[in-house]
């Protein structure tokens, strides 16, 4: 029962918002899912691949030589790789999300001209659908955005500087 | 007086001969048109002098014509005075028995005109009423009382009033109901159907999971051209089947006027339409990004599993990038590694504009289509603000149109644009990790190739 109406607030929320904020909803839910995903990355299987390659490093002979060089980038670049392996998307899909609630904006302007040119504009209740699918998805697509910078931030951030910790702790000997 | 009328004349006759002589005879000459003149004036003067003789034979006849005429016009006033002092006595008279009306009639007049009113308004409930869809010609009765009360020519009898008390406690009941009947139905295709349907309260028409709507002037019900969402033509067929129980069923409270508005909206093609040449051409730019990015998406797919596959794999392949720039290791098996550092940077450069090609147009649309939706939005508000200066701000719906062009080129360019940044960042990660293996990685492997032996 209570899911029920839990279900029920949810779908006439969405429909008060129009398909834009679905659209948003959707859009908001992948950005999360691979913020998770990389959050959960790097506080689990990361911490293996760095501990796994420095210590490879540190068996290591040779550790001055030009093909060591090029081994160290290369094992740099690996642990790298996988770690930024979704961070560009998520950039992406938080940079989509104000776009997407001005697109939910202009088509609820939309609605609410039409309805203008039918109805004239006397009648403000008419109008009232229009607005708020013109305001509900702005208002998503700005949570959703302030939502998603804070971790893109973190998540770039990390890249960075695991990426210097690493270097620091596969010293070259000269 | 005489004198001007002869002058007339001869200038008349003068013109007349004129046109005459140039119109067909030109050999007649001036003696001639004057010999004319003489003859026609003889002429004339003969007519004259006969109609004055018969003048003076008639005297006495005009004489006896003047007496009827004052004899009539005296009877005629006599008559005019006679039918006056009538009028004015029968005005009051009128005014007597309309005193006398009043008077017996006492409160009733107030009845009868509260009747007239509740008769008149009730009218007009009923014609908008989808009840009169299954109880027809209940407004003709009621039209005709309001009328014929109007004139105040006759009174409404007992039948009649009890018959107005007995239609609005049928409407008020009525409208508390849900009921099945059947009626001829018009189609969305057109044709006529007598079919069931479900009348609840004075709300809602459905038939066959389709709402319907009635047409007050007619009072014809039709099929609604665009029917509302899927669910709520599910729970209008659930009413439909169901026998008793309670069934959840979706209600327009306004009685139609709602449903009538999905109609008026426009659909997808109509929408696309309103984007006038600016949205075509939004929409020509999109498609063509979208099959740039298709190209690169499956190219750059196969791409990352060959060099997945030469990650692992022992010898180098020249069908992938990777592979290519490791082949320089083979053929420069005794350089030294300065040399070969400088080989597979040429080696990589190489390689990156192919991986990166037309990654740069699909962000260059992706930053162009909101551009270009706002250059829409512009044209569409100059031609909103010129209807403005033609017509003034009077009527919204003038307005409403151009507005809603603009805005619908600024959905275009943002629907182009959304995809196009979402494609362009996949593409992109996907060809610089490509490239970051090539600069990164290709001199690693040939190192640990070689320390390996």
């Amino acid at each position: 029962m209570f899911f029920a109406e839990f279900f029920e607030a949810i779908r006439d929320f969405t429909e008060t918002g129009g398909q834009v904020l679905l659209v948003i909803g959707v859009l908001i839910f992948v950005m999360w899912m691979l913020i998770l995903e990389r959050a959960l990355y790097f506080f689990i299987w990361h911490k293996q691949l760095k501990q796994q390659t420095i210590a490879s490093w540190n068996a290591r002979q040779d550790k001055s030589s030009w093909f060591a060089e090029q081994i160290r980038q290369a094992q740099i670049s690996r642990v790298m790789l996988k770690l930024n392996v979704s961070v560009p998307i998520i950039q992406a899909l938080v940079a989509l999300c104000p776009l997407l609630g001005l697109m939910g904006t202009v088509t609820g302007m939309i609605e609410v001209f039409d309805v203008m040119a039918i109805s004239g504009s006397g009648n403000a209740r008419s109008m009232a659908s229009g607005v708020s699918k013109a305001t509900i998805p702005t208002m998503a697509g700005m949570v959703g955005a302030l939502s998603g910078v804070f971790a893109s931030t973190w998540l770039a951030r990390i890249g960075k500087t695991e990426k210097t910790h690493i270097e620091d702790a596969m010293a070259m000997e000269h | 007086m005489k004198s001007i009328l002869k002058t007339f004349t001869l200038v008349a006759s003068f013109v007349a001969t004129s046109a005459f002589a140039q119109d067909s005879d030109k050999a007649l000459d001036l003696d001639q048109l004057l010999r004319q003149l003489e003859q026609g004036q003889i002429i004339q003067n003969k007519d004259n002098q006969r109609r004055e003789q018969e003048f003076a034979a008639k005297v006495s006849e005009q004489d006896q014509m003047l007496n009827d005429a004052t004899q009539r016009r005296n009877r005629a006033l006599q008559t005019s005075e006679e039918l006056e002092r009538q009028f004015q006595e029968n005005e009051f008279k009128l005014a007597d028995m309309d005193e006398a009306l009043t008077t017996r009639l006492g409160s009733l007049k107030e009845l009868f005109g509260v009747l007239q009113q509740v008769a008149g308004d009730t009218k007009g409930k009923f014609q908008n009423s989808v009840i009169s869809a299954q109880i027809q010609g209940r407004a003709t009765f009621l039209d005709e009382l309001a009328q014929s009360m109007g004139k105040s020519s006759k009174l409404a009898s007992i039948d009649e009033i009890e018959r107005v008390w007995f239609e609005v406690q049928r409407e008020m009941t009525e409208s508390g109901k849900v009921t099945k009947f059947t009626t001829d139905v018009v189609e969305a295709g057109g044709e006529k159907v007598n079919k069931e349907v479900v009348r609840v309260g004075s709300f809602a028409l459905v038939s066959d999971g389709k709402y319907l709507d009635m047409n007050p002037s007619t009072g014809t019900v039709a099929e609604l051209v665009r029917q509302p969402a899927g669910r709520y033509g599910e729970s209008a067929e659930e009413l439909q089947q169901s026998s008793g129980e309670l069934v959840q069923f979706g209600l327009d409270p306004t009685g139609g006027s709602i449903l009538g508005l999905l109609v008026q909206a426009p659909n997808f093609k109509e929408r696309i339409e309103q984007g006038g040449i600016v949205g075509y051409i939004i929409l020509v730019v999109g498609a063509i990004g979208l099959l740039l990015a298709l190209e690169r998406l499956i190219s750059l797919t196969l791409v990352r599993t060959k060099v997945n596959k030469q990650l692992k794999a022992k010898q180098a392949n020249s069908n992938n990038p990777l592979g290519r720039v490791l082949k320089v290791r083979e053929e420069f098996p005794d350089v030294d590694t300065e040399t070969l550092e400088l080989k597979l940077t040429e080696a990589i450069l190489g390689e990156v504009p192919k991986l990166g090609r037309n990654l740069t147009i699909i962000k260059i649309i992706s930053v162009v289509a909101p551009l270009m939706g706002l250059l829409g939005t512009v044209t569409g508000m100059i031609n909103t603000f010129q209807a403005i200066t033609l017509f003034g701000t009077g009527d919204p719906k003038l307005m409403a149109g151009g507005i809603s062009t603009a805005l619908m080129t600024t959905v275009l360019g943002l629907v182009v644009a959304i995809p196009m940044t979402l494609l362009y960042a996949m593409l992109n990660t996907r060809s610089k990790n490509i490239v970051y293996i090539l600069q990164e990685q290709a001199s690693g492997v040939i190192a640990e190739r070689a320390e390996r032996g």
